[in-house]
């Protein structure tokens, strides 16, 4: 049903068409003019910042659409747990977000003609499936916050964006200040995507297998986070009886 | 406790915690529940009646699991409510109404069937209760219309199919039928009826009076958190048999002259309302023929009009529960 509310909701075509196709024609443009090694950014870039914005901004904007529809208090009432309601609607993002590297790599090759050449196959499959996990995670753990809080939209709306840099999507960390980057060796998603980066070519190491076990193990923390949050969920809305509440 | 009550409560209490203030905040509790006991026989329709912030919904969202209360205990059909959360779930539907509470994009048949997931009914067995509930509720022929177009009582009835996909043992009712027409108020009202007869303990709350002295067998009165009557509709009428209702209306009546009504001896209480330009005074009272006759003199210089005499409805020993 999930999946059946995107196709019909016209803002959905926006996060997987539109805006990963905008950033990619810019950092296509940008990008296009430097070193070969860029070109897996500019390629890959526009389709990732889709796919995350849809994993996580939809999965758990997903609660507060619940709310403002006045569904959350059912949903939350019904013998389906909440977290496994909300696994369903993640697993709907992140397939619609997959969608988001289609429009990117097409224009990539049928306008600026560029494609990935130097890929790894089997260590790139992997890494993939690996940062679609780490999406999932990250989404999952931070689910029950807009279930706890009313408020929680407006904060956690502008991390998506920090999440962009931090991970690298469009430009290696290592580029970032040191601060920055160990606040980005937190991030479960910055591992799994420097191994997709390096499995497609990239000039910045080939620890593929350590930095998924990393995305791997920083996500399974993540899950246990998500885990004890979906608990006092469902305790503190029992207690204060907000859900009702836009 | 009463081991064969399909729904128990036990001084049952709830208090909301809030904040007060910008800079400096202050904790302010609100009391909803002040130790509420109650206890409902399986396949009875039982009615809560109650003004607005009496508690009702609070009580309702405690049996329904989604309020955990501040101490006392509640039970449907011997299962805790709070320590048995998910099986209460199974057994249980609950209807909340209103415009919001459906997804408006999906047709009315989707939002079925997406309930009757998270309830984990079986597939054939859903497919066949949506059907029939669909048949049942009237909503034949538009269940593939997205529900953004429906009216407001199909909106209703569609959520009362909702509240009905896992054929509950013990159904809760919040305000069913409030904002419907009469015609179709009177059709869902026949409908719980036969719910509980066919042996659905239904708990509804209503603001309705009709409603309460029609279908239920039970009802009770809630003010400001506490149980004040509980009973048959017949028995909490006798509360107000040895009283008459006077009513009349009248232009410009002040307040001091009001207050001299309301310190008769005779009189329980005297409510006012506003009418254009005029006012409707209805008097609770043990005389009424006596008080009828005297309003000339009590209110001189007044002119009243469409002086009346009537027995006392169940409307009436509401008014007077939940005012006194």
């Amino acid at each position: 049903m999930s999946s059946k509310v995107r196709v019909i909701t016209p803002f959905t075509y926006l996060g997987w068409l539109v805006y990963p196709l905008i950033i990619a024609i810019l950092g296509l443009l940008i990008l296009s003019q430097g070193s070969a090694s860029k070109s897996a950014y500019a390629i890959l870039g526009g389709g990732l910042i889709g796919f995350w914005g849809l994993a996580y901004q939809e999965g758990g904007n997903e609660i507060q659409n619940e709310r403002w529809s006045g569904t959350l208090e059912q949903i939350m009432a019904c013998p389906t747990p909440l977290a496994v309601i909300v696994v369903g609607k993640i697993a709907s993002s992140l397939t619609f977000g997959l969608l988001s590297f289609i429009p990117t790599v097409l224009a990539a090759y049928l306008v600026w003609h560029m494609s990935l050449r130097n890929v790894d196959p089997i260590p790139f499959l992997v890494s993939f499936v690996v940062l679609t996990f780490s999406f999932f995670a990250v989404a999952i753990s931070l689910a029950p916050l807009y279930a706890m809080w009313r408020w929680s939209n407006a904060l956690i709306n502008g991390f998506e964006i920090g999440m962009f840099a931090l991970c690298g999507f469009m430009f290696p960390v290592a580029q970032l200040p040191h601060w920055l980057q160990a606040v980005s060796s937190v991030l479960a998603p910055a591992w799994a995507t420097r191994s997709l980066y390096a499995a497609s070519g990239q000039p910045y190491g080939h620890d593929y297998w350590l930095w998924c076990g990393l995305a791997i193990a920083i996500s399974c923390v993540y899950l246990l986070i998500s885990w004890a949050l979906f608990r006092l969920v469902d305790k503190r809305a029992r207690i204060t009886g907000q859900l009702a509440f836009v | 406790m009463n081991p064969s009550a399909a729904i128990d409560a036990i001084q049952l209490r709830k208090t909301y915690a809030t904040t007060r203030g910008f800079i400096k905040r202050e904790r302010v509790e609100q009391v909803a529940l002040r130790g509420v006991d109650l206890s409902i026989g399986r396949g009875e329709l039982f009615g809560l009646l109650g003004p607005n912030g009496a508690g009702k919904t609070t009580i309702v969202k405690i049996f329904t699991t989604l309020l955990l209360p501040s101490s006392g205990t509640a039970r449907i059909q011997g299962l805790d409510v709070v320590k048995d959360q998910w099986t209460v779930r199974k057994r249980i539907g609950f209807v909340f109404g209103g415009e919001r509470g459906l997804y408006m994009r999906l047709s009315g048949l989707d939002n079925l069937r997406y309930f009757a997931d998270l309830y984990q009914i079986p597939p054939e067995l859903s497919r066949r209760r949506i059907h029939g509930l669909l048949d049942q509720l009237g909503l034949k022929g538009r269940e593939n219309d997205k529900v953004e177009g429906y009216s407001r009582g199909m909106k209703q009835r569609l959520h009362l199919a909702r509240g009905l996909l896992n054929d509950p043992e013990v159904l809760f009712l919040d305000e069913p039928t409030i904002g419907i027409d009469p015609v179709g108020a009177r059709e869902l009202r026949v409908l719980v009826r036969g719910l509980a007869t066919s042996g659905t303990t239904v708990f509804l709350t209503t603001h309705y009076m009709l409603e309460a002295d029609e279908i239920c067998d039970r009802i009770a009165v809630i003010r400001k958190g506490e149980i004040v009557a509980e009973g048959t509709p017949r028995s909490i009428k006798t509360r107000v048999e040895d009283r008459g209702i006077v009513e009349f209306e009248c232009e410009g009546l002040e307040p001091d002259r009001i207050d001299s009504l309301r310190r008769l001896e005779a009189v329980a209480t005297v409510i006012v309302e506003e009418r254009d330009l005029s006012q409707v005074v209805t008097i609770h009272c043990s005389r009424p023929s006596e008080l009828a006759a005297s309003l000339g003199t009590l209110l001189q210089g007044r002119q009243v009009r469409k002086v009346s005499v009537r027995e006392p409805t169940l409307e009436d020993a509401y008014v007077l529960l939940v005012s006194s």
